[in-house]
């Protein structure tokens, strides 16, 4: 610097100037002329202590560890993340995906069979659909890819879902964010923000979507929907709603 | 893979490589002291909660921006930052509580008689009323205890500037914690033109 900095007259001094010079603000020549006139000054001198003292207070805080709730549903969102499929695509885009395979698989097996078979099939094109219903039909709208059997739970035992759900991101028969808000409305249940976990179950052997949404403090919000019947202006959609608090 | 004895670094690195536990690691080390920053800026749980899982989820998909020279804690605490900086700027609703009229170097209880846990409730207290720009480097500089260079790349403010801003954090909770006798404070002449005016100049630095 120029080395013409002035120095502040005092006493007194402001406790702002002071509290500049206790946290090393001032350019150092101008510290170095400052610091032994208010170590000099008593009131000066009593402001440095109080703001030191107020340094131990701040120092002395004690950690806040992240509470359990809050780092499952952090672990819960960044194991969605990792999920190369999960949840950025849609099952919609999903489904229509695998009957994009399922038409090209088709076709192949309609190639290999043409070749095998050419003058059958030449002959009996009406034979070609039933190709395709050989296909496993999907027995719900829920069927999924490479899907496990959705997992079952009991009415009585709700509680005994909530550590497999909240693993997952996954709607279901309900397949998007804005489908889940409608049947939480429908419902009268309010919810900021994207569930800690969501997954198809079953409930008591009916199909059904078992949602746990952030509820306060150490507490979640368990809800399961009816995906066939639940929307927007039907709380009849709601099969369970209850909440759980954190151990 | 993910052997609890890797760095920080190698957690990254492992991430961008496609190591799927690797971020949830390094989140792991971290989360406890990105929570207390979070809290402690936003005051709100659930708010800290939302906004720790949009910066990790951030994190997690800027990973391969992360460049070496920086600290990972420093990026990912900057990411953490912004964060709750950007909600609290959305929000703008709740006004900062103002100093209590009551007077500067007015205690809020006589300390002797407090036990530390009342002690700390009423720092922590006291930190909530302070502006947005001077508790975000209070709460990394003087609890969180980093230095004032890791916490002016957090804040993308220069190191000056963060000094002044924990000064003036200091100087307030000062009074408002008791430590300075109403006498000093009252007596005490404020900040001139001429002090603001040096003030500004030296804050660059």
């Amino acid at each position: 610097m120029t080395g013409m900095e002035r120095v502040p007259m005092g006493p007194p001094w402001s406790i702002d100037l002071i509290a500049d010079l206790h946290a090393g603000v001032l350019p150092p020549e101008v510290a170095a002329q400052l610091r032994p006139r208010v170590e000099a000054d008593p009131e000066a001198r009593e402001i440095l202590q109080a703001l030191d003292a107020t340094l131990e207070d701040l120092q002395a805080l004690p950690p806040i560890p992240m509470p359990d709730h809050v780092a499952a549903r952090i672990d819960a969102a960044l194991a969605a993340e990792a999920r190369p499929s999960a949840p950025v695509v849609s099952l919609d885009e999903a489904r229509k995906r695998r009957n994009r395979r399922l038409g090209l698989g088709g076709a192949g097996v309609l190639v290999a069979a043409a070749a095998a078979f050419g003058v059958v099939l030449a002959v009996s094109p009406g034979t070609t659909p039933s190709s395709n219903d050989a296909q496993p039909a999907p027995t719900t709208s829920s069927s999924k890819p490479n899907a496990a059997p959705p997992l079952a739970v009991k009415e009585s035992e709700l509680g005994s879902a909530v550590g497999d759900v909240l693993k997952a991101q996954n709607f279901g028969p309900l397949e998007t964010p804005d489908r889940l808000a409608g049947c939480l409305k429908g419902g009268g249940i309010t919810s900021s923000g994207n569930p800690l976990g969501i997954s198809p179950i079953t409930l008591d052997g009916k199909e059904a979507v078992m949602a746990i949404l952030p509820s306060g403090l150490a507490q979640y919000r368990l809800v399961v929907l009816d995906p066939k019947t639940c929307g927007p202006d039907k709380p009849e959609g709601v099969l369970a709603d209850t909440t759980i608090k954190q151990r | 893979m993910t052997a609890a004895a890797s760095s920080d670094a190698d957690l990254i690195s492992a991430h961008a490589a496609g190591d799927p536990y690797a971020f949830s690691e390094l989140v792991k080390r971290h989360r406890d002291r990105m929570w207390a920053v979070a809290l402690r800026t936003l005051r709100d749980p659930e708010e800290a909660a939302d906004a720790l899982q949009e910066a990790f989820i951030s994190a997690f998909r800027a990973a391969s921006s992360f460049r070496a020279e920086s600290q990972v804690t420093t990026w990912l605490h900057r990411i953490v930052v912004n964060a709750c900086l950007d909600r609290m700027r959305r929000r703008q609703t709740r006004p900062t509580v103002p100093l209590p009229e009551a007077g500067p170097g007015e205690p809020v209880a006589p300390r002797d008689a407090m036990s530390d846990r009342e002690t700390s409730l009423m720092v922590q207290e006291a930190l909530m009323e302070l502006p947005e720009e001077q508790r975000a480097p209070i709460v990394l500089v003087d609890v969180e205890g980093y230095s004032v260079a890791e916490t002016a790349q957090m804040l993308g403010i220069a190191e000056g500037t963060v000094k002044s801003r924990c000064a003036r954090g200091r100087a307030k909770l000062a009074k408002v914690l008791g430590h300075l006798r109403n006498r000093i404070a009252d007596a005490n002449v404020p900040a001139d033109g001429v002090n603001v005016q040096e003030q500004r100049q030296w804050e660059g630095r």
